[in-house]
């Protein structure tokens, strides 16, 4: 079923992706952080307001993963900040996540070597995202 | 004798112990500074390599095509990051973007050597064996990449 894109059932079936994944759980053990991702409004994109996500990851598991305001997820231990236009690439693998970062077109604010420690991890969540069916709201026909 | 102390003295330090050639630094540049200042910052066994090394290595990474350059100028530990290839650089490690998070995902022995038959050594020496990991300047400067990749690994 397709879902809307960055709404809460697009959290739902992430965090399912995510605890289903075999990979993610042995790359995740040991992760006891939160991580935010800050997906930055871009109205000509239809869409139209910025929105975080919020991840509570704990030792190979998603606890739970929400969608609400930008700035809740600036409060995690690790933000990653993108417009919407650089998380729909991501998604759709047309960037690759570490590349991304590495790059400047995903910012990240967080511990380095934590984070790099975890790069298997990070990038077995990437590819959790791309098995979700997304409406892409620039997509939209109606 | 006042030249060669003066030549002794240590260059005065920006900030900290890691500091950016370019006024704007690559995110690339940054990424690596910062991960480097962390890791010496948080790990008192890395400061000894830091704080004696003597090397610029250069990473150019093909997929992004971009690099740095990390001149460790020892002086108690101090490291610039350029943007890009510098020239009369020691070591030059050319590869793939995933490969150099590998490569600082590389655990430490005994002896402080590298590890390279745990997965993630297996990895970065098959990449090494096919060509997709190049170090140029690697037989005369072994001793100095295993002080880099102690310095880089975040293991």
């Amino acid at each position: 079923m397709m879902v809307k894109a960055f709404s809460a059932e697009w959290a739902d079936a992430f965090k399912d992706e995510v605890n289903k994944s075999t990979a993610y759980k042995a790359a995740g053990k040991g992760w006891k952080w939160t991580v935010g991702l800050v997906v930055e409004a871009e109205p000509d994109k239809h869409f139209a307001e910025s929105r975080g996500i919020v991840m509570d990851l704990f030792d190979g598991e998603a606890r739970d993963i929400k969608v609400g305001p930008a700035a809740d997820a600036q409060k995690c231990d690790f933000v990653i900040t993108a417009p919407y236009s650089r998380w729909k690439q991501v998604a759709t693998k047309e960037l690759d996540a570490t590349k991304g970062m590495l790059q400047g077109k995903l910012k990240l604010k967080g511990d380095l070597p934590t984070i790099v420690r975890y790069t298997k991890a990070s990038q077995e969540m990437t590819e959790c995202t791309t098995r979700i069916p997304v409406e892409w709201p620039d997509e939209a026909t109606s | 004798m006042a030249r060669r102390s003066d030549k002794l003295k240590p260059e005065p330090k920006k900030e900290g112990l890691v500091d950016y050639a370019d006024d704007e630094p690559s995110a690339f540049a940054s990424m690596l500074g910062g991960l480097i200042e962390a890791n010496v910052e948080s790990r008192i066994e890395k400061r000894k390599d830091f704080s004696t090394l003597v090397a610029r290595v250069g990473i150019w990474v093909n997929d992004i095509d971009e690099g740095v350059t990390l001149d460790f100028k020892g002086r108690g530990g101090w490291l610039t990051v350029h943007n890009g290839l510098v020239p009369n650089r020691t070591l030059t490690i050319r590869t793939d973007a995933e490969t150099v998070m590998s490569l600082s995902n590389l655990k430490i022995g005994v002896f402080g050597l590298p590890i390279y038959y745990d997965e993630v050594g297996r990895g970065v020496a098959a990449k090494l064996l096919s060509g997709k990991l190049k170090i140029d300047g690697l037989l005369p400067n072994v001793m100095t990449l295993n002080a880099v990749t102690r310095i880089f690994s975040v293991q």
